[in-house]
């Protein structure tokens, strides 16, 4: 598997939401997004199910 | 400065009036606003006639409410009507004035509050240090080239500097608690859902809260107690009835524990010593380990990324030089997060939560430090921790990220000698005091018994 490049993920990524991109604001972005995935690295961590529903819950209305 | 308790009790008596509290404070913070650049509108004429009108009221012998007469301010992601919303953006400068107050404010003004305006905030409340590029640094009271911590850095200087009794924030990752413990005032982050969000601008939905600060923690219950009320509008507002809180020193019972492992690391001597000093003038010796705490704050920190770039992709995409350099770059980045990390993060938060919870089968409060270290300078970028260099700001979020990401009460309660604790020029400090989410009460009686003991209590600015 390549490695993740930031800068190129961040320009793709960036296309795919119809976000431009201003050249001078890339380091700041490759910078955040790399301390992002090491975030994620970390809660890969945890071992959870299909059964580990995501903490927000939809409510179609308040109970009165 | 009066205590919120006292005035609001010598108003109603009629010893004192409204309108003559209102113009004291208003000539002190004309006088004094700008060493601390807590506020970002003073609106005077709205005070006015707000004290003018419990004036009339203790005239006419009706009860004004118990905040009668008591000068308060919020944050100015609050809205306040008849004024734009900043949300410590000069984008939202273009946005048109609020039509009507938050929900918060509306149930302070109708205990008989008096508004004196809006405060000074990290841009859309993503930051932990108030140096706003926009409207300028919010400066340490007890030190005024020292931050006062973010996001709801005014909301804390105008407490401790003592320009108002009562202020709010909003708290997603520590925005209450960190400028608390900086600025060495009480906090309170109540649980999630609580209170209504409603007329608040949202930074991450996920963990948004609203709280109070106060320099007593008498003026916090009063405050957390009026506070309270059913909104439909705020749909995570979870409503169970009003739990009014007393600040009974009345521990028995309560098993209270220091919390280990993560919050026993990256951080400072003085953080540390806090916890200890609070741990053993309540005889704690119990330790706790909230499991996978820090796999909780990345769960936050991605969250909160991919949440906060979502509300702004708008002018991310047509404005982004007008963003604060300090946000701008983690927004655009949180935008391109692939989809997999926050939903992943939802659920590992989901896991986690569970395994938090079993630990109130053990014990009733936790204690853990608020933040690694005292205030850093204006403009500081990296601090040492155990021997390495990090960036000092994201850091300051280190303890108070795994709690709010599963929306447990807390109380940021101050150290009350700082210096006797040996930290760094004195400079105040707090600790968090943790409860099963609902439980704010016991939070109370711990944090009264505290403030008995003489360990917790707003330190004095000194002159």
């Amino acid at each position: 598997m390549p490695e993740f490049d930031p800068e190129a993920y961040a320009k793709q990524a960036a296309a795919a939401i119809g976000l431009p991109l201003n050249p001078a604001h890339l380091p700041g972005i490759t910078m955040n997004l790399a301390l992002a995935k090491r975030m994620a690295g970390l809660i890969e961590q945890m071992k959870i199910t299909p059964a580990d529903e995501a903490a927000p819950v939809y409510v179609p209305r308040k109970t009165p | 400065m009066s205590s919120a308790v006292s005035l609001a009790a010598e108003i109603r008596a009629g010893r004192r009036r409204a309108a003559d509290v209102l113009e004291e404070r208003l000539a002190d913070i004309a006088a004094r606003n700008a060493n601390f650049n807590a506020f970002t509108e003073v609106t005077a004429a709205r005070a006015r006639a707000e004290a003018a009108a419990v004036d009339a009221k203790v005239a006419a012998g009706q009860d004004p409410g118990p905040m009668a007469g008591v000068p308060v301010a919020v944050k100015n992601l609050f809205d306040l009507e008849g004024i734009t919303t900043l949300a410590g953006a000069k984008i939202e400068r273009d946005s048109p004035p609020a039509v009507r107050d938050a929900f918060l404010v509306r149930q302070m003004q109708a205990a008989g509050a008096v508004m004196l305006g809006a405060l000074n905030m990290d841009e859309y409340a993503y930051g932990f240090t108030t140096e706003n590029a926009h409207y300028g640094p919010c400066h340490n009271p007890h030190d005024l080239t020292r931050i006062a911590g973010g996001s709801s850095g005014g909301s804390a200087a105008a407490v401790a500097g003592g320009l108002v009794p009562i202020t709010l924030g909003s708290d997603t990752n520590g925005s209450i608690r960190v400028p608390s413990s900086l600025c060495g005032i009480w906090g309170l982050k109540p649980t999630y859902g609580r209170l209504s969000r409603s007329g608040g601008f949202l930074f991450a939905a996920s963990f948004d809260h609203l709280g109070p600060f106060a320099r007593d923690l008498a003026d916090l219950a009063l405050a957390y107690n009026v506070l309270q009320g059913e909104d439909p509008e705020d749909p995570a507002q979870h409503w169970l009835g009003a739990a009014p809180v007393d600040v009974s020193p009345e521990i028995g019972g309560l098993r209270i524990a220091v919390a280990g492992d993560h919050f026993t690391r990256g951080g400072h001597a003085e953080g540390f010593a806090a916890v200890e000093a609070v741990a053993r003038a309540l005889g704690t010796t119990q330790s706790v380990t909230i499991p996978d705490a820090a796999l909780g704050r990345a769960a936050a920190f991605l969250i909160t990324m991919a949440e906060g770039a979502n509300l702004h992709l708008p002018n991310l995409r047509t404005r982004p030089e007008d963003f604060d350099f300090a946000t701008r770059d983690r927004f655009l980045a949180g935008a391109l997060l692939p989809a997999h990390w926050p939903q992943q993060a939802q659920r590992v938060r989901a896991a986690y939560r569970a395994k938090a919870l079993a630990l109130f089968d053990e014990v009733d409060v936790i204690i853990a430090p608020a933040t690694p270290y005292v205030a850093p300078k204006i403009g500081q970028e990296m601090i040492e921790v155990e021997g390495a260099m990090i960036p000092v700001r994201p850091n300051l979020g280190v303890y108070t990220q795994p709690i709010s990401c599963i929306g447990l009460p807390v109380i940021a309660a101050p150290i009350a000698d700082p210096a006797a604790l040996g930290t760094p020029g004195g400079m105040p400090i707090g600790v968090q005091l943790i409860a099963a989410p609902w439980a704010e009460a016991k939070l109370f009686r711990v944090a009264a018994m505290l403030e008995k003991l003489g360990v917790c209590k707003a330190p004095d600015v000194k002159a």
